[in-house]
């Protein structure tokens, strides 16, 4: 293994691009939130310049890192995270913010263990799968990963945070079939999953009323509908073309923290289908990019987990701007590289800065 | 080993597809939500983000048959505020509590309240304009003025009962404003201003006025003319009779159009609050009902020669009561009026010869009558709180009760009743049914809408028994009751009533309701007239006397006004000595005091200190009734 060789160059832009794009429209989007609250429209933009920064040089640090020491230390990594997602839940220590308790606060930042929990929970499974591939007929090697992975879902349900427990569990499900589980299982892991979630349902009935709110948003529009109805009312009159660059008009209060999780309803509104599908274009070229380097790697671990982390920003831009645009019930997830927030979008670089320290290995291995 | 590799390779291609193709869906739904279902999400948005200051929409215009606007509206400018948008609320609630003259705590909370837009009501609404320019001079944040419009009754309280009134929000409460709210209401428009959710102003996009539409015009059957004419005949007879309460209507018999209505006492719809509720929801005419007395002998005179049971020329013997089933029942000519024909029955008024009448009918063929000249329920006409009177059950009629109807007693009837019936009875046989509404007309264009048809209800008698009627009624005016209603050159028709009133099943001593029903010209009638006095004071309370001659004044007045010019072959009056003759007054101007004729039927009374005459009143050529006094002036 030599390490001149040079890491994905499409993959590093289209990161780039996507990540300036989101500096520009956190901007836009949080500008008058953020003079309302703290007395300075620059709030959001500075602070996200910021992770942004870190995140960049992060992810060129860990390009330089093999990847290989993930794997030595992947246990390490995955307890080290599972107690700070512990940790969380005790009250004194977790910081609660829009009704879960999902921060850790460190001086004046904070962050969110379950960002870090997703990268955690497919190095292990990566080392795993790459050790065990030929064992993965075996009932109980299968019952084993499930038996982590609905953990570490329970876990992460206490905060409670069912959008990044969606994401763990789907990219694990989907990484699970792409090791060659063999099909039956996913009839009944399908079951399963759909049995869990009408556990949930019951468990939580407000969970039921988003569901019915994302069918019909105006049969309530006050309490259920509301997001879904605020975010389309950015989206629709944003036309082809977009009202313009900070004129926005659903970002004056009417769509609640617009620079977060609805922050693709404000780029549509000023950007409209034109720059949505245009940002559309960059993350499917980053998304093929980074599953080619999957295909291409020779190595398992590289493999599964490129393809985890390409995996794990796939399923949160699908599903953010599927909420966005009315297309599934409204789950709390950021949508990557581009909302607003600290933790997601550094966890999102650090994660691409893997895959481009894999994509150097691909020729020789 | 390498099956497994090539198993993993074939599911990430497998991938590859399947996130291109959510990729797409993802597109397809996003396309769906802004083109297909755009236009209406964003109308909605737009909704969200304006904040709307009602306009109320102007109520149409109500004017009367020659297009003579009676009704219409002025600018009266409301007062909206913004809450969120006012920045210094305790100062803003000062001016405005000074401004608009009410509690400075209530104009706080209109400001503190938690909305979106808050109309300052009642205090600001329909405030005047020199105070809406005061407060757009302080031009503050938050404050808007809106122009709203408010009722604008051109004749005060004349027609108001039938022309009702609207509330603070320029509905309709009463009458026509009521009854046609719908129409003459006009859709409301709004003055649009775009703010963020805090409601603050938002600068990219501009507010815009959407103009409120005008609601649509009424033409009345009302001849305001006439009406006018109508109430000040009731304004004098008012000063001269001080009575309880007083009526008028004027019909067309040959179509069932109201030309005017009018009650006494009446209310200036503009402030209905200050008068009873008793004053402004009673629309006497329609609403009243009680024993008509003589007026209604009309209807028993057309059914008697409808069918027959006696004729013109046949006499009668009045020996000034009868006696029916036991009870004495007394003319009201103490000592009767002898023998007579029966034209001369109806001339006098005659209670005996009535009575005849009725028996000859019997009770079976006079209720019908009576039920098909339409009494005994509503009329229909398209006004408010009509009643519908009392007509005994044909089955309870005893010989009483049937001498009692054929006169006027017992049966209790609402004017419009009575006038219809009247009609019905001189315009060839036709009942038809009253209305208001001419037509409907949109506003701007003036295009007609809707133009009401008459409504022939039934035909109660033959054209040739009209025609007699006809004749009968105007005999009675020359010859009989109805004399004081006689004008030179008009033939008038009419008969008098003395409406005994019942309270408690007793009737009252010398508390009646005087009337007179008038028609002309009899050969071709164009208008009847009714008019009712309900215990005139200060005269005897006859209909021939108090009534008729204000009857005959309206009448008078009337038809020069609907274009009817003097006619010869009316009947001649023939002069009682109870009647006063009347001269002609000489042209006096210029002649010396020496020189004045003097006269036997009347006097002079001399003003001013001069020998030759300046003025006199009456004019030269005007009537004067003997014993009068000619007022001359001398210079």
């Amino acid at each position: 293994m030599r390490q001149e060789k040079r890491f994905n160059r499409v993959l590093f832009v289209t990161t780039l691009l996507l990540t300036s794009i989101g500096v520009l429209m956190v901007y836009s989007a949080g500008s008058i939130w953020a003079a309302e609250k703290y007395g300075n429209q620059y709030y959001y933009l500075i602070r996200q310049l910021v992770f942004a920064s870190i995140g960049v040089l992060g992810m060129l640090l860990v390009s330089q890192i093999n990847y290989q020491i993930y794997k030595k230390h992947s246990t390490k990594i995955f307890l080290g995270v599972m107690v700070l997602l512990i940790l969380v839940l005790i009250p004194g220590i977790g910081l609660v913010r829009g009704g879960a308790r999902s921060w850790i606060g460190v001086g004046a930042f904070s962050i969110q263990p379950s960002e870090f929990v997703k990268i955690a929970v497919i190095i292990i499974l990566s080392k795993y799968l790459s050790d065990f591939y030929r064992d993965m007929k075996k009932p109980k090697y299968i019952i084993l990963l499930l038996v982590v992975i609905v953990t570490v879902f329970g876990v992460i349900m206490l905060q409670p945070d069912f959008g990044t427990g969606m994401v763990i569990v789907t990219t694990s499900v989907i990484i699970l079939f792409v090791a060659g589980v063999d099909l039956k299982y996913f009839l009944f892991l399908g079951a399963a999953g759909i049995g869990g979630i009408a556990m949930l349902i019951i468990s939580a009935p407000y969970r039921l009323q988003r569901i019915f709110a994302y069918l019909d948003p105006w049969s309530d529009p006050l309490g259920a509908g509301f997001q879904i109805i605020q975010s389309l009312y950015a989206v629709a009159p944003g036309g082809l073309f977009g009202v313009g660059f900070g004129n926005s008009i659903q970002k004056y209060f009417y769509l609640p923290e617009p620079q977060t999780d609805f922050i693709f309803a404000i780029i549509l509104e000023e950007l409209g289908f034109i720059g949505g599908v245009v940002i559309f274009i960059i993350y499917t070229v980053f998304l093929l990019t980074s599953l080619k380097i999957s295909y291409q790697s020779k190595d398992l671990f590289g493999k599964f987990l490129s393809l985890g982390i390409a995996l794990i920003i796939f399923i949160q831009f699908f599903i953010n701007i599927g909420v966005v645009i009315g297309l599934i019930p409204v789950t709390g997830v950021t949508l990557p590289f581009l909302s607003y927030g600290g933790s997601s979008l550094t966890v999102t670089l650090l994660g691409v800065g893997i895959i481009l320290n894999i994509s150097k290995y691909q020729q020789e291995v | 080993m390498n099956d497994l590799i090539f198993i993993m390779q074939k599911r990430l291609r497998f991938l590859m597809v399947l996130f291109c193709s959510m990729i797409f869906v993802l597109i397809f739904r996003l396309a769906y939500v802004q083109f297909v279902s755009g236009n209406e999400i964003t109308d909605k948005a737009y909704d969200l983000w304006s904040r709307n200051i009602p306009v109320e929409g102007q109520r149409g215009i109500i004017y009367d048959r020659n297009g003579k606007p009676i009704v219409n509206n002025v600018l009266a400018p409301s007062v909206a505020v913004i809450p969120r948008q006012v920045e210094d609320k305790q100062e803003v609630a000062r001016f405005l509590s000074e401004i608009l003259d009410f509690d400075y705590g209530k104009a706080l909370a209109h400001l503190s309240k938690n909305v979106s837009v808050q109309l300052i009501k009642p205090e600001g609404r329909k405030i005047s304009i020199e105070q809406a320019q005061k407060i757009i001079d302080k031009n503050y944040k938050g404050v808007y003025i809106v122009g709203d419009t408010t009722r604008n009754y051109l004749y005060d309280t004349y027609l108001a009962h039938v022309l009702g009134f609207v509330g603070i929000d320029n509905q309709g409460i009463t009458g026509i404003e009521y009854i046609y709210d719908d129409y003459l209401m006009g859709a409301g428009g709004s003055s649009k201003y775009y703010t963020d959710a805090k409601g603050h102003a938002l600068e990219q996009l501009y507010g815009y006025y959407d103009a409120p539409t005008k609601g649509m015009d009424i033409y009345l059957t009302i001849d305001i003319d006439i009406q006018i004419l109508l109430e000040r005949v009731l304004e004098n007879a008012n000063a001269r009779y001080q009575p309880d309460q007083m009526l008028g209507l004027i019909m067309n018999p040959k179509n069932g159009e109201v030309l005017a209505m009018a009650s006494y006492p009446s209310f200036n719809p503009e402030n209905y609050k200050e008068y009873d509720q008793e004053i402004y929801n009673r629309n006497l005419p329609i609403w009243m009902s009680y024993e008509p007395g003589s007026t209604f002998k009309i209807v028993t005179y057309a059914a008697g020669l409808e069918e027959g049971v006696f004729s013109l020329n046949e006499h009668f013997y009045d020996p000034g009561y009868r006696i029916v089933d036991g009870t004495r029942i007394k003319d009201w000519k103490a000592g009767g009026h002898g023998d007579q024909t029966f034209l001369e029955v109806i001339q006098n008024s005659c209670n005996p010869g009535f009575m005849e009448i009725g028996m000859r009918l019997g009770r079976e063929k006079l209720f019908s009558y009576i039920n098909n000249f339409g009494f005994g329920k509503k009329t229909g006409v398209d006004l408010l709180g009509e009643s519908s009177g009392i007509v005994f059950n044909v089955e309870n009629v005893g010989p009483v009760e049937l001498a009692t109807s054929a006169f006027g007693q017992g049966n209790s009837v609402t004017p419009i009743q009575l006038v219809n019936a009247a009609s019905a009875a001189i315009n060839g046989g036709i009942l038809y049914k009253p209305y208001v509404l001419k037509e409907m007309r949109m506003p701007v264009t003036n295009e007609v809408v809707f133009s009401t048809q008459p409504t022939e209800i039934r035909r109660v008698i033959s054209e040739e028994t009209s025609s007699t009627v006809r004749h009968a009624l105007e005999s009675v005016v020359a010859l009989g009751t109805g004399r004081n209603a006689y004008i030179d050159g008009y033939r008038i028709g009419g008969k008098t009533g003395t409406a005994q009133k019942a309270v408690n099943g007793q009737y009252l001593e010398n508390n009646y309701i005087v009337s007179f029903l008038g028609a002309a010209p009899m050969n071709d009638p164009e208008l009847v007239v009714y008019v009712a006095i309900d215990n005139p004071k200060n005269t005897i309370q006859y209909g021939g006397t108090v009534v008729a001659p204000i009857v005959g004044e309206i009448l008078k007045e009337a038809l020069p006004i609907l274009g009817i010019s003097k006619q010869k072959n009316q009947i001649e009056k023939e002069y009682r000595w109870l009647d006063l003759k009347y001269h002609t007054v000489p042209n006096l101007l210029g002649v010396e005091k020496k020189k004045i004729p003097r006269s036997v039927y009347y006097g002079y009374e001399y003003f001013g200190s001069g020998n030759v005459v300046k003025y006199q009143s009456p004019a030269a050529g005007e009537k004067i009734p003997e014993g009068g006094k000619i007022l001359v002036y001398l210079e």
